[in-house]
């Protein structure tokens, strides 16, 4: 039994561990990767006041305060069930089960596959892992690579490689199918683009922000992009061509790419061969939510936070008594806003195992959340502002017919 | 190679073809989809294909996705279990 036990040792997780833990809370981090950090681990970029974000250095200090603190770790285990029982949460793991009244999943995000005939070759994985291979194992994914999905997220991890002295061939985008309909249509990639122009980390954006601001001008954008493409720390982005076959014997040898009007649709004859010996598919984010969903939380599809959530408060409370979220389960955002949300969960769980006098500082907390989001260098959804005030709508409305329900019941 | 045989379920070898043939006749949800082609329904429980599965029932209009659902369940064990594991009488 432990007094709080967390899913998932990212930024959320790991700052709520030490919020518990300095609030007198006993507390067990369990996950499924070999040590702490999680996505944070690959992370490594400069910010715009010029200093450098390196996530393996953070994940290092959150992970020694915790440990100082008592935080206990289990790595290398997964969880394959919750469920609440006697009033208390039961987590199942191939370790071993464990038990806790403060539950809180802080699982973060999963990447959204994008098939491109010969994906199954060995040598093709996803975006997330060549950051990873690179970062935080210092194992490059291959000499030459391309980059298939043109998003925030490659863009920054194009520029890590490159940074790592791995060659990108290039950033260009899957062929249209039923399964890549926005990240295959040139026009839907380079809207989703245009919006986060703030985001001074990548020079892609920028390019794009300043010359196209309205639909006017970026319809014309689209359709005079050069057709070669422009290059970023010389790798060249391709809105206009498509990936439509990764070919290779036993494993990747190249890729295939066409050239494509504004709306997708392949240039038939426009064929050609790029070698590579790696291919990295870049289909975002989601929210991993499959705990929450075990555990039968309320969901909500909402786009901007990149998909379904679990329903939760502004303190990061769930509907279920005792289950908390944090981080990027709750929408896809940053690391620093993962830790924000963290902070604020570790002191809704201590005021909820009974911890007295925490109410200004989890309104602080809760405040420093909206100023983090704010100043963020990495916005993953243009309108994710949209996205938090409907969450939060729902709960509102939740909580009403809850205390209509219960007043009723008298 | 062509796009009709590249795979989507890796676990029971569920060809793009195979889903979206079964999607344009039965006018399927996801859920349908998953269990009359097994798409989603081996060893690693959908972790990789279920938002592919999802993607193509919704393009063919049949799988409006629900606000407040998921479209295809989670169910336990959300993670592979070794039968080692899964037989272990607890201490």
């Amino acid at each position: 039994m432990f007094k709080a036990i967390i899913i998932g040792s990212g930024p959320a997780g790991l700052t709520a561990a030490i919020t518990c833990a300095e609030n007198g809370l006993d507390v067990l981090v369990i996950d499924e990767y070999m040590s702490a950090g999680g996505r944070l681990l690959g992370q490594l970029y400069e910010q715009p006041d010029g200093s450098w974000w390196n996530g393996l250095r953070e994940s290092k200090n959150l992970y020694t305060t915790a440990i100082s603190l008592g935080v206990k770790f289990h790595f290398n285990t997964s969880v394959n069930n919750i469920e609440k029982r006697n009033n208390r949460w039961v987590v199942y793991t191939e370790k071993g089960t464990f038990y806790t009244e403060n539950l809180l999943l802080a699982t973060g995000a999963a990447e959204s596959p994008v098939p491109v005939p010969g994906w199954t070759l060995p040598g093709v994985m996803s975006v997330g892992a060549a950051q990873v291979m690179t970062n935080v194992h210092r194992v490059k994914p291959g000499k030459r690579g391309v980059i298939i999905g043109v998003n925030v997220l490659s863009s920054v991890i194009a520029m890590e490689l490159h940074l790592a002295g791995v060659e990108i061939a290039c950033l260009t985008l899957p062929k249209m199918n039923s399964i890549a309909n926005k990240e295959g249509n040139p026009s839907q990639v380079l809207d989703s683009l245009l919006h986060v122009s703030h985001m001074a980390t990548s020079p892609l954006i920028r390019y794009g922000s300043k010359l196209l601001k309205n639909d006017f001008i970026k319809n014309l954008g689209i359709h005079f992009y050069p057709k070669k493409g422009f290059k970023m720390w010389n790798t060249p982005i391709q809105l206009r061509k498509a990936v439509i076959e990764i070919y290779g014997k036993d494993e990747v040898e190249g890729v295939v790419v066409a050239a494509i009007k504004a709306n997708g649709e392949v240039v038939p004859g426009s064929e050609e061969r790029i070698q590579a010996d790696f291919v990295c598919i870049a289909g975002g984010l989601y929210p991993l939510v499959e705990l929450a969903a075990l555990a039968g939380c309320p969901f909500f599809l909402v786009e901007e936070l990149g998909g379904h959530v679990p329903l939760h408060s502004e303190k990061m409370e769930t509907p279920l008594e005792g289950l908390f979220v944090a981080g990027n389960i709750t929408g896809i955002e940053g690391a620093k806003v993962a830790a924000a949300q963290g902070r604020t969960a570790g002191l809704a769980m201590a005021i909820h195992s009974g911890i007295k006098g925490l109410d200004t500082e989890i309104r602080h907390s809760m405040d420093m959340v909206k100023q983090t989001r704010e100043s963020a260098d990495i916005q993953f959804h243009p309108e994710i502002e949209v996205g938090r005030k409907r969450i939060l709508r729902e709960w509102e409305i939740s909580q009403t017919s809850k205390q209509n329900h219960e007043a009723l019941m008298g | 190679m062509n796009e009709n045989v590249m795979i989507i379920c890796r676990c029971e070898e569920v060809t793009y073809h195979e889903l979206v043939s079964t999607a344009t006749k039965y006018k399927c949800s996801a859920r349908e989809l998953k269990l009359r082609t097994r798409a989603g329904m081996g060893y690693c429980g959908g972790r990789t294909c279920r938002t592919m599965v999802e993607k193509i029932a919704q393009s063919m209009g049949t799988n409006t996705p629900t606000e407040t659902n998921i479209s295809l369940k989670v169910q336990p064990p959300i993670r592979p279990v070794s039968f080692e594991n899964l037989g272990r009488i607890s201490k």
